[in-house]
């Protein structure tokens, strides 16, 4: 709730124009029993001005209240897309300043869901406050009043009915929060079990199991036809339940009014059961409105709750302000030691090596021995643990962050690009490349004897997903992405897995010839994509095993060896 | 209107099923209503003899009179009535039903009547519910599994040509929205229907003047109400299109979010940010505002029309204009007055949900409109490959404009193997979907031992043609599950034997519960490369005659790599098979590699002889890949 306090009072006269206009309405709809109830005593008495007289009023009441509710539902909508807007957007800056450790804390699917379906609930939740929550009070409270008044001597008709309301409500919403709760589980594995049909429809089909997977489905949507026939059946209680309590009050008060007036008349006290029944009702209603809008709002909470975590994490990973720097291509690990924010051991341990300006440096090594964790230190992604690590000669922790990615570009093995065009994707590497500049990345990587196919070229669109490219095309790009701004350190983390060898090998090329200065870092499962390095790195469970050129390594390291036999042609078979 | 008939046959034919409970519904209905009506006449009863029974008490209070003389005299209560007729406090109707209510009896009767009337109706609302209950889940139920049994029929070509995301939404979202009409809309606005003309009966029994009066400004109100919900709809489609490319983009921006970060785009992401919030900031405003205005709206709209039906009956009884006009039938339209309104409000909110489910019983029939795959009638039943496998002159493409393959000759012969090789795009994939028949040739013809596949039973083609996919799938469920997927009832001798054959039952060993232990696609139990050899034990298992393999390499680490390749060793073992390979190490033992580039063929041969070619396209690709130095 604290987060909406800023909000509250940024936009403090929606929020007061929106009560006042919601306990006025409440106000009338209070009055109007009453009103009624008058108009029908003027009849009665043949007060032909009187009945003019209220019947004035009754449009007075009937357009205030119009009015008003419009003037509730306009500021009320007006606060929960503003705070949903403002909580959108600030979690999103949020969110944008993060490292890499805080987005693998909450993973980044769970940061979209917060952005958008928790949002929303925020959104519904100041809804409901300003449109509810004020009205709830003044029919509650005005109820009482105003039906106490018609008949004080059955108070305690109210209190009963309060304590009967409050035991259903209490007995019937744990029951629907846990059917509901089951309920979400189901419709996750039906959604589940269509979207792997959906992916494996081809095993499916060539393993003709169409039947097998209906029958399983079937058997699951039954099971969930079950819970919502349960869930029916709650409802078709409560309804009925709360009419029970309700009229029968009314009947039992009805009854009461007989018995005190028995020996006693009381002409008055007969007048008014009809508006302390109209009250009585009114009282209940606004209990279970209220009911309901508590449950509500409790969903609301929650996902304020879940907001809040985001917009309380800090970013530990902070860059000093410092001027910004050409930094070179050198490269030193000192003594380095990381792990993972998640993990229990160290990725890698007492790493030392250092790289010249302008090498070309291979990594291999097993799944799992630390290449990509090793390449993920030099951009400043993560922090080691213990050591130090240099970049042009400059401690990582003394350095500004736009010098930094300036002078680092890594290309990762999932190639991710952003809808838009291929030269806004383009263009991330370096804002205010010419189109000379996306020919020159382009063809270095590859990736201009298909762009240049399209008839737009280099507005050619990225969809939503680049579901328009295939896996090669997407790595192409982005290994052009990262070269375009021809950075110090160019770091291809496994990013040529898509390409066959005859487009790698050209890449290659295109590299040493083109961005010569370059440091150039490959991390690679092939040997052939290596090859050539003036040396490589050898990585073995974390640490370094060796680190040569290919033929010394053949000779001195089992690791390397071990890959290349696997890997070289197998003469006559 | 098309799609509104669609929609309305999509209903007939899943509630149609259910016409005996629906006709129940509709018989418990009307009682409920009628009840409903009814219930503040019993109500109203007993409140008047009370107000009778009071008179009556406030009469016996004065039944001794002063005489003018002095003296007392006491009356009895018949004389006391008789007086106040005479001074005229009490009309004589009154004076009749004041010597009845004398006694609390006639009270008690209609008191008892009332109470006796609100139970039987809340039975009746109870039943009613209960049957709803069943009805409504019960007929989603068999929307949903009739759109899942669809999807099991339909052609491999939907599902390539049509979004996951589009079609899973038909689960969702489509399905949900008809459950919550069904549940809050539908019925009730039949209920709410029911009672409106129950209102309208009624009125027009009690006086056709002032149920006139009192139904005048109804065309009014249905025109206010369908304007703000037709703003109301236009709004918030217009939101969803605008919420639907905000959350679009912090999707793709905050999954994409680690390149953001390695490119230093963050404040860039925030740039593009700030404009998409701005307008969904605009629209959520509309949306919310013009659906939450309908009810004070109508509220308003009800009250005018009470102070309209006081007004024409203050005026009448007034002027003894109008005959038949009295003083309680206007406490009467009064109550009908605020009563009729509320079905029509009731009705007008529910418009929304009613709108949503139809679109989505459209959507949904959409779908079931959609081709089945066809097998052919009588379809020839094949017994594995007896002599050969061939593509005949075949001409293909996903779609009729664009062709990809421009009349490919091949031939397996039993027992073979044939490799397919070439650059991403060639049309390798291509092939292996025109032999199970997941596409059709556009010409040409693929055949089994001369058989065109067309003229083959569809199942019994898919039991001879194994295929192991590149992106292999698994589906949650067992290990022993996804082994056996293909034939349910194999035993653990079977399952295990596949896996060990496909090189996997060490890992599946290895694991916290063996063959139970439960995989879905998501979960990471297993790499990429083991996804692999798991999909190759799957088809051991089913033992088909033709193989087909897209191997996926080019992911996995070369140990990994050197699994599959054994596992695939054992497979391929005296089965006819294509293989469509992209590390060229793996094939070298091939009958005959083909090489395709751009959709024909470019060169064919065993390993030696196209190695052999000088300048060969084959050669470069295989020196490329394995050559060093």
């Amino acid at each position: 709730m604290s987060i909406l306090k800023p909000y509250i009072k940024k936009y403090w006269y929606l929020v007061v124009v929106a009560v006042i206009a919601v306990s006025f309405s409440a106000l009338a709809a209070l009055w109007q029993p009453q009103l009624l109830s008058k108009v029908i005593t003027a009849i009665n008495d043949k007060n032909m001005d009187k009945v003019t007289e209220y019947g004035w009023q009754l449009v007075a009441i009937a357009i205030g209240g119009l009015v008003l509710g419009v003037v509730n539902a306009f500021f009320a909508a007006r606060f929960s897309q503003n705070v949903a807007a403002d909580v959108r957007e600030n979690t999103y800056k949020k969110i944008q300043g993060f490292s890499f450790a805080n987005i693998e804390k909450f993973s980044a699917g769970n940061l979209v869901v917060r952005m958008t379906n928790d949002v929303q609930q925020v959104q519904n939740l100041s809804m409901l406050i300003l449109q509810n929550i004020f009205r709830i009070p003044v029919l509650l409270i005005g109820g009482i009043i105003l039906s106490v008044q018609a008949i004080h001597q059955l108070w305690w008709v109210i209190v009963v009915m309060f304590v009967l309301i409050l035991i259903i409500l209490g007995a019937i919403f744990p029951q629907m929060g846990k059917r509901f709760g089951m309920m979400q589980r189901f419709i996750d594995a039906i959604n589940t079990k269509a979207k792997e049909n959906l992916q494996g429809v081809r095993v499916v089909k060539s393993f003709n199991q169409q039947e097998n997977q209906e029958k399983s489905f079937n058997e699951t949507s039954d099971d969930m036809t079950k819970l919502n026939i349960g869930i029916g059946y709650l409802f078709a209680i409560v309804m009925p339940a709360f009419m029970f309590i309700g009229q029968g009050l009314v009947s039992l008060s009805i009854y009461l009014v007989a018995k005190i007036t028995e020996t006693d008349p009381d002409m008055k006290m007969v007048a008014n059961i009809t508006s302390f029944t109209q009250y009585l009702m009114q009282i209940m209603f606004a209990l279970i409105i209220g009911g309901v809008s508590i449950t509500f709002a409790s969903r609301g909470m929650v996902s304020l709750g879940r907001i809040k975590e985001v917009l309380d994490t800090e970013n530990d990973l902070v860059f000093k302000d410092v001027p910004e720097e050409n930094l070179d291509g050198s490269v030193e690990f000192n003594d380095v030691t990381f792990e993972y924010p998640t993990d229990e051991e160290p990725t890698l341990r007492n790493v030392t090596f250092s790289i010249k300006s302008g090498e070309t440096i291979g990594i291999v090594g097993a799944t799992g021995a630390g290449k990509s964790s090793l390449s993920q230190l030099i951009p400043r992604l993560f922090d080691p643990q213990s050591g130090s690590i240099k970049v042009g000669g400059v401690d990582l922790r003394d350095v500004n962050e736009s010098s930094l990615r300036k002078a680092v570009k890594l290309v990762s093995q999932k190639a991710t690009l952003f809808s838009g065009t291929i030269a806004e994707n383009l263009r991330q590497g370096k804002p205010d490349a010419t189109l000379e500049d996306l020919k020159w990345a382009a063809d270095i990587a590859q990736a201009s004897e298909f762009i240049e196919k399209y008839p737009d070229t280099y507005d050619h669109e990225v969809e939503e997903r680049s579901a328009n490219f295939s896996g090669g095309q997407k790595q192409r790009i982005s290994i052009a992405r990262g070269l375009i701004g021809r950075p110090s350190i160019l770091i291809l983390d496994d990013s040529t897995s898509a390409l066959d060898a005859r487009s790698e090998k050209l890449v290659q090329e295109g590299l040493a010839t083109q961005l010569k200065g370059t440091t150039v870092i490959t991390i690679a499962e092939k040997i052939s994509s290596v090859i050539n390095a003036n040396r490589i790195i050898v990585m073995e469970n974390g640490t370094i095993e060796s680190i040569g050129t290919h033929k010394q390594l053949l000779k001195k390291s089992k690791t390397y060896k071990e890959i290349y036999e696997t890997q070289k042609a197998q003469e006559d078979k | 209107m098309k799609s509104f008939n669609k929609s309305v046959k999509f209903f007939a034919h899943y509630l149609g099923r259910y016409w005996f409970a629906l006709i129940v519904i509709l018989v418990l209905t009307i009682a409920q209503t009628y009840m409903q009506v009814h219930a503040p006449v019993y109500m109203g009863n007993a409140i008047n003899d009370l107000i009778y029974h009071n008179t009556a008490g406030e009469i016996t209070k004065h039944l001794t009179v002063t005489l003018p003389t002095g003296g007392t005299m006491k009356l009895t209560f018949a004389q006391a009535v008789e007086a106040a007729v005479q001074n005229n406090t009490l009309t004589k109707s009154i004076a009749k039903v004041v010597l009845d209510n004398q006694t609390l009896s006639t009270f008690y009767k209609d008191i008892l009547a009332f109470v006796g009337f609100l139970g039987a109706m809340m039975v009746i609302q109870f039943i009613n519910a209960i049957i709803q209950a069943i009805v409504a889940p019960k007929s989603v139920n068999n929307m949903r599994k009739g759109l899942f049994a669809k999807m099991q029929r339909m052609t491999v070509k939907y599902f390539d040509s049509h979004q996951d995301g589009d079609i899973l939404a038909r689960f969702t979202s489509d399905l949900d929205n008809i459950f919550n009409a069904m549940n809050q809309a539908i019925f009730q606005a039949f209920a709410q229907v029911v009672l409106i003309i129950g209102i309208i009966w009624q009125m027009f029994n009690e006086s056709s003047k002032m149920a006139w009066v009192t139904i005048a400004s109804t065309p009014v109100a249905i025109v206010i109400a369908v304007l703000i919900m037709r703003l109301s709809s236009k709004y918030i489609n217009a939101q969803q299109s605008e919420v639907g490319e905000l959350n679009g983009y912090i999707n793709e921006q905050i999954n994409g979010e680690k390149i953001l970060i390695t490119y230093g785009q963050q404040a860039k992401s925030v740039d593009g940010f700030e404009p998409l919030n701005k307008k969904v900031r605009q629209s959520t405003f509309k949306g919310q505002f013009w659906s939450s205005v309908l009810f004070p709206i109508m509220q308003g709209m009800s009250l005018v029309n009470t102070a309209i039906v006081i007004f024409y009956g203050a005026w009448a009884v007034l002027n003894n204009s109008v005959d038949g006009i009295t003083i309680g039938l206007i406490v009467t339209f009064m109550s009908f007055s605020i009563q009729y309104y509320q079905p029509i409000t009731q009705i007008t909110s529910t418009y929304n949900q009613m709108q949503l489910a139809f679109t989505g019983a459209a959507r949904i029939n959409e779908i079931h409109d959609q081709a089945d795959e066809v097998s052919p009638k009588d379809g020839k039943i094949i017994n594995g490959v007896e002599a050969s496998v061939e593509l005949k002159d075949v001409h293909f493409g996903y779609n009729e404009d664009k062709e990809i393959l421009h009349g490919i000759n091949a031939t397996v012969e039993k027992g073979h193997m044939v490799a397919l090789v070439g650059p991403t795009g060639s049309g390798k994939t291509t092939v292996m979907n025109l032999l199970n028949r997941f596409y059709d040739v556009n010409s040409g013809s693929v055949e089994f031992d001369g058989v065109d596949v067309r003229d083959i039973d569809l199942v019994n083609l898919r039991n001879n043609v194994g295929i192991v996919l590149q992106d292999s799938v698994l589906f949650s469920g067992t290990v022993r599950d996804n082994i056996a997927f293909g034939k349910p009832d194999a035993t653990d001798e079977e399952v295990i034997a596949a896996a060990k054959q496909a090189n996997i039952h060490e890992v599946i060993e290895n694991l916290p519960d063996r063959y139970d232990t439960k995989v879905s696609d998501e979960n990471s139990v297993f790499s990429t490369g083991q996804k692999q050899l798991l999909s190759i034990a799957r088809t051991i298992l089913t033992d088909p005659q033709l193989l087909i393999l897209d191997e996926a390499t080019s992911n996995v680490d070369t140990v990994t790599e050197a699994r599959i390749q054994k596992a695939m060793d054992n497979v391929l073992h005296g089965r006819t098979s294509f293989v469509i390979a992209h590390r060229l190490k793996t094939i070298l033992g091939a009958d005959k590699i083909i090489v395709l580039k751009d959709g024909e063929i470019i060169e064919q041969g065993t390993h030696a002889q196209l190695m052999k070619k000088k300048n060969g396209f084959y050669r470069e690709l295989y020196t490329n890949q394995t050559v060093f130095e």
